[in-house]
């Protein structure tokens, strides 16, 4: 097959008028059947149309063709048809090339006929160099482990985990926190249906704790991934509970006796814990977790332990695990008006953070629902909302975090609103983006109750002496500047990347984009998929969304990542980098090229050789381009394979 | 073979530039300008490889011997590389290439490196215009081999 | 004994003592490291002719004390004659040693195994040139030549009838004769890359002519000196300050004059370069003698400057140069070998040199002073500011 003549077959598409309009189809179709080794052409009203299919098909039969370039669109669009369409007539898949003469011709010389049809030759010679140098490839596979490890227990992460444990598949559930439940755990209520947050999500966490498919690694955080699609090694810190929690019934009495108190938090550092805990009364598991950091070492507690469960000499440990797939659901955080002392929050006791907002409405919070405001614990008759903090802002974060600030803002004023309908509550906004179902009807709901929407943004806030804070503002719609006094201001704070997702994204060499977010593989065809295959993102880890979004983030991974254990193995790309051992003189480069750990230098003096782990490989080739020596090659994209393309740009003229 | 060639036969000299993209970003610009239809002038030839870090030095100085007036490295903004990192190693190469153009006497405008998104299909447009009209300004490479078209 | 620490040491061997150099510390030294064990393998000079040596690598100590004597001869790539992970100590230059280092980084070299014996160097000679300058201005018969010293700014050549004849150096060099050009412009001198330096610069008293000035660079230099000492073969006594002030004058005298020929060798370019390089590379006949001699570059026979330029190119410069431009742009430490190679008389290792040098300072990266990774490997110089 490899020494073969090439036989190749030019097919130029006129995409109907789309090429045919504004370059000369046939004259780039005469000007192939002129280059070596062309031995047949032919334009195509539609090449990708069944009947645009059937010619090349017949062409590769009639002429005994082994190479099809086809002069059409994109191939980010379309490869993979004249791939398939190549194959089913005995072409290698590897061995078509695309040359795009749409989208870097017609479309973009629309009023240069000569330079565009001038162009589209060009580039056919160069497609049809290249061709004359491409080697069939065959795609590979590898046998994918059939448990599944899910970071991150939120509500993404558990949804993920419960799809797997219903489908059949063993699933490791893993937090970092003592329990599962992740951040809506902490919410009061939920937008737009304004049910209590732990009352629809309590049924889920012991749903994920009683599935028998289900190990929950609460506390536990993972360190390091190594391996492949279908065959990755997580390595997992279960950091100490400094109890057995077999034998710990989350009884709470060392709770009790505990002297010592740290911010809780759980309550967003509102109200206080003891070094010895529960993390909050729906917890799973119920167990407790001692904050060592905090110990003063009175042994209070293994006393009152009446199972005695406490374990004061407890180690880290570390386990490896396999695993067939990833879900990476590690939410994210809410952004820190800290420190920049946004609206004057760190500033003014009374400007707090809408999480902090939730935790003082929550009848399990600090206050027992009763909401006040710190600087005097008194109930707030005005109460101010700012929307948009640290989003949409081009001192902060440009992106808007998808309505959640929005939303969150809208159903507290309606709650306050509701609870004391004599109350006045603001809302500072600069649009409101209520898109999703029911969102339009929560905030036509809140304004018919009477809560006051003003569209601008505060532009200064100043605290009196009793606390108060004036909002400066222009009313944007008014034209006018307001000065509204109200009792507590809430931050509306937005949507932020887990402080965590760096060394996430570096452990699973996920990619992350501008916004600090982690990248899917296409934002709107692959949104749960990765660059990396088997791994897959679900929730806030890839950008800010709601609840409802999540969750069906969280079955959508389940569905991708099935779809890979079910089949039981995976394709390995036929793209991939090759080292030639002979010309290969160990020199390294590579190994610190590639950002997938593909190269190994293995063996010991005169043995020394690079291992090359090819399931691993991404097909960047970046290592390709490092070596020195040639050694190492990208199938696909040889040196000589692009360099066909480079040498065939010019031609002598001859005038 | 006369017709095949990179200029509208009109008066005005065309450069011939070689534009290297990335699968992901850069070639996805080119795509969405062809969506967009952003019109711009017929003087680039894009090579498209899977990331900027398979742009071999090789290569950008094959295509300079062979008569190209410009070489384009393009690939996704720093942050965005489908690869992780390949963007700052091709940051790294193009260094040493720009050093390198440099030294050799080739105008430092001849050789651009530029981030475009798939995405900014406009931004790819200006782009090639904006270095069109830059090596329109200091004519053809004086490695051209004479003759070749 | 610690890193930093300077000794005057030599051979205990009455023989090594007055055959070898400056008492015969080296030869000792790589003597006793082969009998003790320290090593496997030693390079040593084998002398081809009187202005000419060849390294070789042995296992036997007679051979190491047979090869006594001073004799300079050009880098070596290690790699090409011992597998990696032997145990080896080599003399080397400052540029035998920076290329070791190089060599060390691309994986051709373990350089936990081994042992770099520095020696100070003001430059060596081109033999086909010597014997020139031997013929022409000296007016000697090359035959007649035993031995060959530099002394107070002069060459000096003794005949075996004992006479001795000095030239200035500089009236040499001024004439294109002298030490070769890439050396008259090299600025490094004394191998402090090297595990330990060794030299007569500094040796000062009774002691000079017949002791050898050492500092102490780095672990493995102390093991091999004290291997020498435990095994009875070296004794030392610690530098005077004097000394030390004397060899740190020598060195910066030799770096001025390594400036001055800098300026005159790497001169800006007048004109345009792309004229300039064209003119000068006209003439290669693409034999790639260039790259088989370099001893920074760990490619094989397979390379990516060969595998895609050929002799047959109707370029209008050779793809195969433009390739090795950029690869050497972090690596190359301008030994001239190159240079001395070439068929076509071509001053590669000047126009190495222009490009590599640039690239070299900006990254604040010189090769082969230590193991830090050359820029082409690294992936955080945009972080870092570059």
């Amino acid at each position: 097959m490899e020494n073969e003549e090439p036989r190749i077959g030019v097919f130029v598409c006129e995409c109907g008028v789309n090429i045919g309009g504004y370059l000369d189809t046939q004259a780039v179709a005469d000007y192939a059947l002129t280059l070596p080794n062309v031995v047949h052409t032919k334009v195509n009203k539609f090449t990708c149309a069944d009947s645009g299919q059937a010619e090349i098909q017949a062409g590769i039969k009639e002429h005994n063709l082994n190479r099809v370039v086809v002069a059409s669109c994109t191939p980010r669009t379309h490869e993979p048809t004249f791939r398939a369409c190549c194959k089913e007539a005995g072409v290698n898949p590897y061995q078509f090339e695309f040359v795009n003469i749409r989208d870097q011709c017609s479309w973009i010389h629309m009023w240069d006929w000569g330079g565009a049809t001038a162009k589209a030759k060009d580039l056919v010679r160069m497609g049809v160099a290249r061709s004359r140098l491409l080697e069939p490839l065959e795609e590979s596979s590898v046998p994918v482990d059939q448990n599944v490890l899910v970071i991150g227990a939120g509500v993404a992460g558990m949804q993920a985990a419960i799809d797997f444990g219903d489908m059949g598949y063993n699933v490791y559930l893993v937090d970092k926190e003592p329990s599962i439940g992740g951040r809506m755990s902490r919410f009061d209520k939920v937008f737009p249906t304004n049910d209590c947050s732990i009352c629809i999500l309590g049924p889920k966490m012991v749903e994920v704790g009683r599935n028998k498919n289900i190990n929950i690694m609460t506390y536990s955080e993972v360190t390091d991934v190594g391996g492949f699609v279908g065959n990755f090694e997580a390595t997992i810190l279960h950091k100490p509970r400094y109890l057995d929690t077999d034998i710990c019934t989350g009884c709470a009495s060392c709770q009790e006796v505990c002297p010592v108190e740290v911010p809780k938090e759980f309550n967003e550092g509102f109200g206080t814990r003891k070094a010895i805990y529960i993390p909050f009364p729906q917890a799973v598991p119920l167990r407790a977790v001692l904050d060592m950091e905090n110990c003063i070492g009175c042994k209070a507690c293994e006393k009152a332990c009446e199972p005695g469960a406490i374990r004061y000499d407890q180690e880290p440990v570390y386990e490896t695990l396999k695993v067939g797939a990833i879900i990476v659901a590690v939410g994210m955080d809410t952004f820190d008006p800290l420190p920049h002392n946004n609206y004057g929050y760190g500033l003014y006791d009374n400007v707090i953070t809408t999480m902090e907002f939730e935790r003082l409405l929550n009848a399990a919070g600090p206050t027992g629902g009763h909401v006040v405001r710190p600087s005097d614990a008194v109930e707030p008759t005005t109460v101010g909302f700012v929307n948009c903090v640290g989003s949409r802002d081009v001192n902060e974060n440009i992106y808007c975090s998808g309505g959640v600030c929005c939303m969150f803002n809208i159903k507290n004023a309606q709650l306050l609103k509701e609870k004391r309908p004599e109350t006045n509550h603001y809302i500072f906004y600069m649009d409101i983006r209520a898109t999703m179902r029911g969102f339009e009807e929560a905030y036509n709901r809140a304004r018919d109750l009477g809560v006051k929407f003003i569209r601008g943004k505060p532009v200064e806030i100043t605290e009196k002496e009793n606390g108060n804070l004036v909002v400066r503002v222009e009313d944007t719609l008014k034209g006018e500047i307001a000065n509204v006094e109200v009792d507590l201001l809430v931050l509306g704070t937005g949507l932020v990347p887990n402080e965590g997702i760096n060394e996430m994204g570096s452990i699973l060499k996920l990619p992350r984009s501008a916004d600090g977010f982690l990248t899917e593989l296409h934002p709107k065809l692959a949104p749960v998929d990765t660059t990396t295959d088997g791994v897959f993102v679900a929730g806030c880890a890839a950008g800010p969304r709601d609840i409802t979004y999540s969750t069906a983030h969280g079955s959508a991974t389940a569905g991708r990542a099935t779809r890979l254990l079910s089949t039981g193995e995976a394709p390995i790309m036929g793209i991939t980098a090759k080292i030639n051992e002979d010309a290969c003189v160990v020199c390294g480069v590579c190994v610190d090229k590639c950002p997938y750990g593909v190269f190994e230098i293995v063996g010991t003096n005169g043995d020394r050789h690079i291992n090359v782990v090819e399931a691993l490989c991404k097909g960047c080739g970046t290592c390709v381009t490092a070596c020195p020596t040639g050694a190492l090659e990208q199938s696909h994209f040889k040196n000589d394979q692009v360099l066909a393309q480079v040498r065939n740009v010019f031609v002598y003229g001859g005038e | 073979m006369a017709e095949a060639t990179g200029t509208t036969g009109t008066e005005e000299w065309q450069p011939k530039i070689v534009m290297f993209c990335c699968n992901w970003c850069s070639y996805g610009g080119a795509d969405s300008a062809g969506m967009g239809r952003f019109q711009m002038p017929p003087t680039v030839r894009v090579i498209r490889v899977m990331c900027s870090g398979r742009m071999d030095p090789v290569f950008i100085l094959n295509a300079f011997l062979e008569g190209a007036d410009g070489v384009i490295f393009s690939g996704c903004h720093i942050g965005d590389c489908h690869y992780v990192s390949g963007n700052y190693k091709a940051t790294i190469k193009y260094k040493f290439l720009k050093a390198m153009v440099n030294e050799l006497g080739l105008e430092d405008e001849r050789l651009k490196l530029d981030w475009i998104s798939a995405s900014e299909g406009e931004r790819y447009a200006q782009v090639v215009t904006e270095f069109t009209e830059q090596i329109k300004k200091v004519g053809p490479s004086p490695l051209k081999p004479e003759g070749v078209i | 004994m610690e890193i930093g620490d300077c000794y005057v040491g030599w051979a205990t061997d009455e023989d090594i003592r007055t055959r070898g150099a400056s008492g015969g510390l080296v030869t000792a030294m790589l003597a006793a490291a082969l009998e003790k064990g320290l090593v496997e393998a030693v390079v040593v000079l084998k002398k081809l002719g009187e202005f000419e040596a060849v390294p070789v690598v042995t296992s036997d100590p007679e051979e190491v004390k047979a090869a006594a004597g001073s004799m300079h001869s050009v880098p070596i790539v290690l790699s090409r004659y011992l597998e990696y992970g032997t145990k080896v100590a080599l003399p080397a230059k400052p540029c035998d040693a920076r290329s070791t280092i190089e060599q060390a980084k691309r994986g051709q070299v373990d350089i936990d195994t081994t042992y770099i014996v520095g020696l100070n160097c003001g430059g060596t000679m081109h033999p086909a040139m010597t014997r020139k300058m031997l013929e022409t201005v000296y007016k000697l018969d090359p035959e007649e030549i035993a031995g060959e010293e530099i002394d107070k700014g002069k060459l000096i050549f003794e005949t075996k009838d004992g006479k001795e004849h000095a030239i200035k150096i500089d009236e040499l060099e001024e004439e294109g004769y002298g030490r070769r050009e890439s050396c008259q412009y090299c600025a490094v001198n004394i191998p402090t890359m090297a595990d330990i330096a060794c030299g007569n610069w500094g040796v000062i008293g009774d002691l000079a002519g017949k002791g050898t000035f050492v500092e102490i660079n780095t672990e493995k230099g102390i093991a091999i000196l004290e291997n020498a000492i435990d095994a009875g073969a070296v004794e030392i006594t610690p530098a005077d300050d004097k000394g030390k002030v004397i060899r740190a004058k020598v060195d910066g005298a030799m770096m001025k004059v390594a400036a001055a020929a800098n300026e005159k060798y790497l001169a800006p370019i007048e004109g345009s370069h792309l004229d300039y390089y064209m003119n000068a590379l006209k003439d290669c006949i693409h034999c790639g003698a260039c790259k088989t001699v370099c001893p920074v570059c760990a490619c094989g026979e397979t390379a990516k400057c060969t595998e895609f330029s050929s002799a047959a190119d109707t370029y209008k410069m050779s793809l195969f140069h433009l390739v090795r431009f950029v690869h050497l742009m972090d690596s190359c430490i301008g030994c001239g070998q190159c240079t001395d190679v070439c068929p076509a008389d071509i001053p590669l290792t000047h126009i190495y040199q222009r490009f590599a040098v640039p690239m070299q300072e900006e990254f604040e990266y010189k090769p082969g002073m230590d193991m830090t990774t050359p820029p082409f490997f690294g992936v955080d110089l945009i972080e870092e500011g570059h």
